[in-house]
C-alpha cells in the first residue's frame, strides 16, 4: 500500500494523475471529528492500494466529482457527517442529512403531466427502510431520487476507541447478508495496519466463509427476481434452497448468517473430516437442485420475457458511476476483487461473464446463476481437507493505516482502518451496495413504475451497510 | 414448470411439517427501524416451504391499516421513530406490538447513542418479545403462534363498543 500526503491545492491534480496511471477509485472519506481534518481517497490497481491524504484545516477542498463521478455520494457524506465544503460539487444535495425540505435533495421537476410518487421509508413487503421519489409521466419513470440513511446507526463512530480485535463486530453487524465480507475486509485492514499476513490456512477458512455467503445470497437473489415478476414457483423453490444453504452455514459455523466466524489475526474455524465430508455431500445435492431449478427457469417464458431490456445500464455508465459486482459484470465490466486477493485462496480466479452483456435484469439474473457454478466449484475445492485454526504471521511492518478490498455478493467492499495503538481511530466501510445505489436509480429511469421493484431486486442491494 | 412444482413437492415432503392445529389468524405488518437486515431475511424465511407461516393463519400484510400486529426490527434509529409511530397510529384496535430481534429488545445494540432512540419499549407498548440475533425462523413462528393464541385479544376499542351496547 502506498500512503501519500497531498496538499489541498494539489488534490485534484494528484487524483487525476493517479487515474491516468490506471488506478481505480475505490472510495473517499473524511477523518473523524477530533483528528486533523483530512480527506482520504483510496484507489486500487490490481491488489495494490494507493491512499491519498489531503490535509485541509478548514475542511474545504475542491470537489473531485467531475473527475470521478463515482465519488459523488462519498463527498455528500463527507459534507453531511463531517462538515466538509467541496466547491465545484454543485448542487451538493444532502445525502445523510434528513432535516431538509424535499426540494433540497430532489431534482426539480417541471413539465405538463409530470408528477412525483413518494414511496417509503416503510415498504409493503418485508423490506428494509428507505425512501424513493419517482418523477413520472403516466407510468414511465423520468428520474428517481433515492434517500437512504433512515437506518443510520453511527456504526463507524461507535467503533472508535474500541480495541481493534473486538471492533470487528461493528463491521460485521453493518449488514447481515454481507457480514463475512465486511468482517474479512475489516480483519485484513487491521492486519495490514499491524503488519500481519494471512497464512494459507487462514486464507482458506476465510475464502470458504466468503463463498458460503455468496451461495445463499445468490440463491436468494434468484428467488427475489422471481418474486419481482410474481413467478411464485421459482420464488418458493429458491427460498427453499436458500434455507438449505443457511442450514449448512449453521452446521459448519453455528450461525445461519456465519456471524462471528471471522477473527482479526487468524481463524478459529475448525472442521474435521466428517464435517467437511458432510458439507461436500450437501453441497453436491444443492448444486444438482440449483442446476435443475435454473434449467426450468430458463424455459419459463413468463419469467424470461419480463426481464429482457428492463433496467438496463451500459458498461460506460457502470464505469462512470463506479458500479461493482454482479451488476457491473452483467453490463460487461469485468471487475471482481477475487482476481486481486492474494490474502485469500482465489488463485487463478477469472470473473464470470453473461452470454451477452446487456446490463439488464436478464443479464443480472443469468450472471447470478453462472457465478453459483463457480462458487460450487470453489467450495468443493476448499472443503477437500479438514480445516484447523491458524494464526496470521508477521510480515512487513504496518504504519497503523490499513486498507482492504473484498468481493461481496453485491460487489467489492472497501474497509479502511486507522489505529491509535491497539484502538480503532477511524473505521470506514464502503460496501458494494454503497457503490451500486446510484446505478439502481439510473437503471430505473425509463422503466415503468411497477417494474421498479423488479429492477431493484435484480441488484438486490442492502440498505443497512449503506446507512451504517 | 412441472419440474419446479415436483421439486417443491419434494421439499414439502422433506420438511415434514406437522399439521397446523391453530384457529384464528393474525395479520402482521413489519417495520424495519434500523436492523442489519438479518431479521428481515429470517422473517422472509418463515414464509418458505420449511416453515410455511401462512398455514397457521399468520400473514404479512402491506398496510398497517390491515394489521393486528406491528413487528418491529432494529435498534430504532432517531430517523425511524416518526415513520414507526405513524405506522402504529394507522393500525386499528385491538393492536399489538412485537419486538423482533435483540436490537429492538435493546440487547447488545451497536451504534452511536446520538443516532438511536431504542429500545422499542421506550417508544411503543411491547406485547411480545422475540429474542435472537437474528431469531431463527422457527423461533419467530413459534412466538407469533403463541401471540395469536394469547387471550384475551381485546383492545380498548372492542371493550368500549361492548360497554356502549
Amino acid at each position: 500500500m502506498i500512503h501519500r500526503p497531498v496538499a489541498a491545492d494539489g488534490w485534484r491534480a494528484a487524483v487525476g494523475e493517479a487515474l491516468a496511471e490506471g488506478w481505480r477509485f475505490a472510495g473517499l472519506h473524511a477523518t473523524r471529528e477530533d483528528a486533523t481534518p483530512a480527506l482520504l481517497t483510496v484507489l486500487t490497481r490490481g491488489s495494490d492500494a494507493l491512499v491519498l491524504r489531503c490535509r485541509a484545516p478548514e475542511r474545504r477542498v475542491a470537489s473531485l466529482v467531475d473527475l470521478v463521478p463515482a465519488a459523488a455520494w462519498d463527498e455528500r457524506e463527507a459534507h453531511d457527517l463531517h462538515g466538509w465544503s467541496l466547491p465545484g460539487h454543485d448542487p451538493l444535495r444532502p445525502l445523510v442529512d434528513h432535516d431538509v425540505p424535499a426540494d433540497a435533495w430532489t431534482a426539480p421537476l417541471v413539465g405538463r403531466d409530470a408528477y412525483r410518487v413518494a414511496v417509503g421509508p416503510i415498504h409493503a413487503g418485508v423490506i428494509e427502510s428507505g425512501h424513493f421519489r419517482f418523477a413520472v409521466v403516466g407510468e414511465r419513470v423520468l428520474h428517481i431520487d433515492v434517500r437512504l440513511f433512515h437506518k443510520h446507526r453511527g456504526l463507524e463512530a461507535a467503533a472508535e476507541g474500541h480495541r481493534h480485535t473486538e471492533a470487528i463486530r461493528y463491521a460485521q453487524r453493518a449488514c447481515a447478508a454481507d457480514a463475512v465480507t465486511n468482517a474479512v475486509a475489516y480483519a485484513q485492514a487491521c492486519e495490514a495496519a499491524t503488519g500481519l499476513v494471512a497464512v494459507p490456512a487462514v486464507a482458506r477458512a476465510r475464502t470458504l466463509l466468503l463463498e458460503l455467503e455468496r451461495l445463499y445470497n445468490h440463491v436468494n437473489d434468484i428467488s427475489a427476481i422471481c418474486a419481482g415478476v410474481g413467478f411464485a414457483a421459482g420464488t418458493m423453490l429458491f427460498t427453499a434452497l436458500k434455507e438449505r444453504a443457511q442450514r449448512l452455514n449453521a452446521a459448519l459455523t453455528g450461525h445461519r448468517f456465519l456471524f462471528d466466524a471471522v477473527q482479526v489475526g487468524g481463524s478459529r474455524l475448525e472442521l474435521d473430516a466428517q464435517a467437511v465430508g458432510a458439507a461436500r455431500a450437501e453441497l453436491d445435492a444443492l448444486r444438482a437442485e440449483v442446476a435443475r431449478g435454473r434449467r426450468e427457469l430458463a424455459f419459463a417464458g413468463s419469467l424470461q420475457e419480463r426481464m429482457v431490456g428492463i433496467g438496463r445500464v451500459s458498461a460506460g455508465e457502470v464505469v462512470m458511476l463506479g458500479g461493482v459486482g454482479p451488476s457491473a459484470r452483467a453490463a460487461g465490466v469485468a471487475i471482481d476483487a477475487r482476481t486481486a486477493s492474494p490474502q485469500l485462496a482465489y488463485d487463478g480466479f477469472a470473473p464470470a461473464a453473461p452470454t451477452v452483456p446487456t446490463g439488464d435484469v436478464a443479464a443480472r439474473f443469468e450472471l447470478r446463476g453462472i457465478e453459483l457454478g463457480a462458487t460450487f466449484e470453489l467450495l468443493d475445492r476448499l472443503l477437500d481437507a479438514p480445516l484447523a485454526p491458524a494464526a496470521c504471521v508477521g510480515g512487513a511492518a504496518g504504519d497503523g493505516l490499513g486498507v482492504a478490498v473484498v468481493e461481496s455478493p453485491r460487489g467489492q467492499s472497501l474497509c479502511v482502518v486507522e489505529l491509535d495503538g491497539d484502538r480503532v481511530g477511524r473505521l470506514h466501510l464502503r460496501t458494494g451496495s454503497y457503490a451500486n445505489w446510484p446505478l439502481v436509480a439510473l437503471a430505473g429511469r425509463d422503466a415503468l413504475l411497477p417494474d421498479f421493484p423488479l429492477v431493484n431486486k435484480s441488484f438486490e442491494l442492502c440498505y443497512a451497510c449503506v446507512d451504517r | 414448470m412441472f419440474v419446479l412444482l415436483r421439486q417443491l413437492r419434494r421439499v414439502r415432503r422433506d420438511a415434514d411439517l406437522p399439521p397446523a392445529r391453530t384457529r384464528g389468524s393474525l395479520a402482521l405488518r413489519h417495520v424495519d427501524a434500523g436492523s442489519c437486515n438479518g431479521c428481515e431475511h429470517e422473517l422472509q424465511a418463515v414464509a418458505n416451504p420449511y416453515y410455511d407461516l401462512q398455514q397457521y393463519g399468520l400473514d404479512i400484510v402491506a398496510s398497517p391499516r390491515h394489521a393486528d400486529v406491528l413487528l418491529v426490527t432494529g435498534a430504532i434509529t432517531t430517523r425511524m421513530v416518526g415513520p414507526l409511530r405513524a405506522a402504529y397510529e394507522a393500525m386499528p384496535e385491538p393492536r399489538r406490538v412485537a419486538a423482533l430481534g435483540d436490537c429492538a429488545l435493546g440487547c447488545g445494540v451497536l451504534g452511536a447513542a446520538a443516532e438511536l432512540a431504542g429500545p422499542l419499549e421506550k417508544i411503543l407498548p411491547v406485547a411480545a418479545r422475540i429474542p435472537g440475533c437474528p431469531p431463527s425462523p422457527d423461533r419467530i413462528a413459534e412466538e407469533l403462534i403463541a401471540l395469536m393464541r394469547a387471550s384475551p385479544w381485546e383492545g380498548p376499542a372492542r371493550s368500549a363498543r361492548r360497554r356502549s351496547r
